[in-house]
């Protein structure tokens, strides 16, 4: 049984016209401001960034794969380490995935029975069966603040419904094998995953599945999968509509700013993703109007930063005429697009929290579709997402 | 700027410093002392935020042309120099031409022009154009041009081509300098080439000293090509040049030793009164995954080896900082089992964290043995610091390890690259912003 004192949540502001909300959450390593966006740092790393940085940040928590971390270091080092935390030298929360996911996406050889994931080694071909009581086992040892269950993952756009059906129902009962498997209680928190891809009856069976365990939050999987995003927002919105109010809600793998935004709007509390890092490897920064590719020769004598109105060290000390010269050359071009990104996707998260805070969410949201979508050509996802929860974005 | 000599031994091992920056008055850099070496304007792995973390003084940057000198449209777009352009305005920069220790194709030669290897492959050089270059980067100080890429055992017709074009182009860039408004605060340095012949070593070096009013200090090139086999023959051969050489220059010149030189030579470098080094060991050991691990102090043994290679397995669950008592932040912070996760995951932070420590570390060598300098027991603490590289030398012979230190060629930009795991083809298409 969880035990509520691993996670407290407190709703401290909500918007009066849409579903978005501030709340701090309590985690045993860190209180986090909520809605937050964690970084992933897939191998216990957050691609050459010291966790100094990422403290100046503000990143309150960040993301391991369980995957990843279980095959190496493993979970002996990770054992004899005392946990990811002290291993990686990082004091603040930490979130794992199940590691479901990654085989199933990784691996072309899943095979997914009641049991568990059934797959091949890629580091020695030798075959491995992923039970939930594995992956809370390996979580446990990595110890993060908040963990999740082992889900029967599908891919998003599938259509063959009687699979849809088996694979939110497994879920349902993998929950319950996690939460029996589950060692540290008080110290770590098992998340549920609501399943159910894009059929409306199967995710609110889920969810309601869900709400019915003692767990302290939620999370919503089975999207950014491929789906088209008008397929994508009222299964958010569903799945919010359920989740306890009291709770955090984490949308699992959403990250590029107007999702954000759309997400926060639809009542999501947590947000992941790998975009903000990985782009930033490929010379790629981000601005509210999307991304500038540094690359590009039109950058080799622009002395401007890359935000002037960003307040992290890369704009503070370097031109885009200089990151030009270096990116996919050097790693300090990684890690300085690394730090700009991160702050822009923190940047964000904190002006959404203030606005919320203030009562001015819904006039954010205006301005930034306005800002984002500058032709005034608004995708009919944006329009209608919005129109649900209150805040019309049609121009007159 | 101005070298000053402090304390000299008879020995001939020197304490001095540089200052009279202009653009920080206040800086002292004491010698001798190793730069920090940059690629494409940053030290190599660290962030401006980063580097602040390590050192808290402006420091002594060593700036290879080569790999930097793609930003030129930004720098001449902003017109301030390089260290202010790479973000790195309070720090000293040493523009040489190339980064000695990197491996260079053979080349063909033009009358006038040498090759410059650079990320978008080989530029003809002229020492005019060379002089232009340097009026961009604004150094504090800067290496003449020279055709010093020969190896210690070249063909004869080729070191006196060599010759001959350095001494032409260090002309050039005498008339050149002392005609520059934009250089009058920048510092030049020649650069002895043909060093394999003795004969013609000094006619390289008389020739710079013709011109000794214009001069602050002298280089030494002409010792390897940056190939495996001419370092390892430079490494021999060293001594003995680096002996003859240090007695030929005049006492109040700073003597510069480019190259990627171990420990061991570089106390007797050190000895014969060589001041400056460019810092390309520190970086390798890093590149390699290697940590230098130099017990500092005299009088005490250490049971580990002077050298670590992190990336072996043994280290795996070794929760043990890099060097017990070793100030810096890694050291601090982290264990030598997490960076061999890092390396063993081809993680981007192993190169930053080995970084933060072996060029801390390396910094500490000197600082060591300035104060032993100072102290007239250089002698002692040579010999320390020679006994533990031999014994790692030694440690390496017996376990089949095949020099994986000093010798072995030294690549930046093809091992990072490899890091970012970025080829041109995954770059993915995006939405294009104008810039506001
Ligand atoms: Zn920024
Ligand atoms: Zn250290």
């Amino acid at each position: 049984m969880a035990s509520k004192s691993a996670l407290s949540f407190h709703v401290k502001a909500e918007c009066k016209v849409s579903k978005a909300r501030v709340g701090l959450m309590k985690l045993p390593h860190y209180e986090v401001k909520t809605p937050v966006f964690m970084p992933v740092g897939t191998q216990g790393t957050m691609k050459g960034l010291l966790p100094d940085q990422l403290e100046s940040l503000d990143c309150e928590i960040i993301l391991g794969n369980t995957y990843h971390l279980g095959n190496r270091p493993g979970t002996d080092v990770l054992t004899k380490a005392g946990g990811l935390h002290k291993f990686m030298g990082w004091n603040r929360a930490l979130l794992t995935d199940s590691g479901g996911f990654q085989m199933v996406s990784l691996l072309k050889l899943a095979e997914i029975t009641e049991e568990g994931v059934k797959f091949r080694s890629p580091y020695d071909n030798s075959e491995i069966m992923l039970t939930p009581e594995k992956s809370i086992e390996i979580q446990n040892c990595i110890g993060a603040d908040i963990i999740m269950q082992l889900d029967d993952v599908v891919q998003t756009t599938f259509q063959d419904y009687d699979r849809i059906k088996e694979a939110t129902e497994r879920t349902s009962r993998w929950l319950d094998r996690c939460l029996k498997a589950h060692k540290r209680p008080t110290e770590q928190n098992i998340f549920p995953i609501v399943q159910g891809l894009l059929n409306k009856e199967l995710r609110t069976q889920s969810a309601k599945d869900h709400m019915s365990k003692d767990v302290n939050g939620f999370a919503i999987g089975g999207l950014s999968g491929g789906e088209s995003k008008d397929d994508f927002w009222p299964m958010v919105s569903l799945s919010t509509g359920i989740l306890d109010k009291n709770k955090p809600r984490y949308l699992m793998g959403v990250g590029v700013a107007i999702d954000l935004v759309i997400c926060v709007a639809l009542g999501v509390d947590m947000f992941d993703c790998v975009f903000p890092t990985r782009t930033a490897r490929f010379g790629c920064a981000l601005v509210s109007k999307g991304q500038l590719n540094l690359k590009q020769k039109q950058y080799e004598a622009d002395l401007n930063p890359i935000d002037k109105d960003c307040e992290c060290s890369t704009c503070k000390n370097y031109t885009r005429a200089y990151l030009h010269g270096i990116v996919t050359v050097e790693t300090v071009a990684c890690h300085l697009l690394s730090v700009h990104n991160i702050a822009y996707q923190m940047g964000l998260m904190k002006s959404m929290r203030s606005h919320i805070e203030n009562g001015t969410f819904p006039e954010f949201v205006k301005n930034f579709v306005s800002e984002y979508y500058p032709d005034g050509n608004y995708p009919s996802w944006v329009v209608n997402s919005l129109s649900k929860v209150g805040i019309n974005v049609v121009k007159n | 700027m101005r070298f000053t000599i402090k304390h000299a031994n008879l020995g001939g091992e020197r304490v001095g410093t540089l200052t009279g920056f202009m653009k920080s008055p206040n800086t002292v850099i004491e010698t001798p002392t190793a730069a920090l070496l940059t690629q494409g304007g940053s030290v190599t792995h660290l962030t401006s935020e980063v580097l602040s973390k390590v050192f808290t003084t402006p420091q002594l940057l060593w700036v290879p042309l080569s790999n930097s000198v793609q930003v030129e449209p930004g720098l001449k777009a902003q017109g301030q120099g390089m260290a202010k352009f790479s973000g790195l305005p309070e720090h000293i920069i040493c523009v040489s031409q190339h980064n000695m220790s990197e491996v260079t194709p053979p080349g063909h030669f033009e009358l006038e022009k040498v090759p410059l290897w650079t990320k978008n492959g080989k530029k003809m050089i002229t020492a005019e154009r060379y002089m232009d270059l340097m009026e961009l980067y604004k150094p504090e100080i800067f290496l003449a041009i020279a055709d010093g890429r020969t190896a210690l055992n070249e063909g004869y017709k080729r070191v006196l081509k060599s010759l001959d074009r350095s001494c032409n182009m260090f002309d050039t860039c005498v008339r050149r300098y002392k005609a520059s408004k934009l250089l009058q605060n920048s510092a030049l340095v020649g650069v002895v080439v043909a060093s394999g012949l003795s004969k013609k070593r000094d006619e390289s070096l008389n020739h710079i000293l013709k011109s000794k009013d214009s001069l602050s200090g002298v280089a030494l090139a002409g010792l390897t090509d940056g190939t495996e086999e001419a370092n390892k023959l430079a490494s021999k051969q060293l001594e003995n040049i680096l002996q003859t050489m240090g007695e030929a220059i005049p006492n109040d010149l700073l003597r510069i030793v480019e190259g990627c030189w171990n420990p061991a030579l570089i106390m007797v470098a050190i000895e014969h009164g060589w001041d400056l080094f460019d810092g390309a060991y520190a970086t390798k050991l890093s590149n390699a995954g290697h940590a230098l691990t130099l017990n500092l102090y005299t009088g005490s043994e250490s049971r580990d080896l002077c050298i670590l290679d992190l990336n072996d397995e043994r280290y795996k669950e070794d929760f043990t900082p890099v060097l017990s008592g070793c100030e810096c932040l890694t050291c601090k912070k982290h264990t030598r089992a997490y960076i061999r996760h890092l390396l063993n995951t081809r993680e981007m932070l192993s190169s930053v964290l080995l970084s933060i420590h072996n060029l801390h570390h390396f910094d500490q060598l000197f600082r060591h043995a300035r104060q032993h300098i100072a102290g007239n027991t250089f002698q002692v603490y040579k010999k320390h610091i020679i006994k533990q590289y031999e014994a790692f030398k030694q440690y390496e012979a017996a376990n089949g390890i095949i020099n994986n230190d000093s010798d072995k060629p030294f690549n930046g930009i093809t091992q990072i690259k490899k890091k970012i795991k970025v080829s041109d083809d995954e770059i993915p298409t995006i939405n294009v912003v104008n810039g506001s």
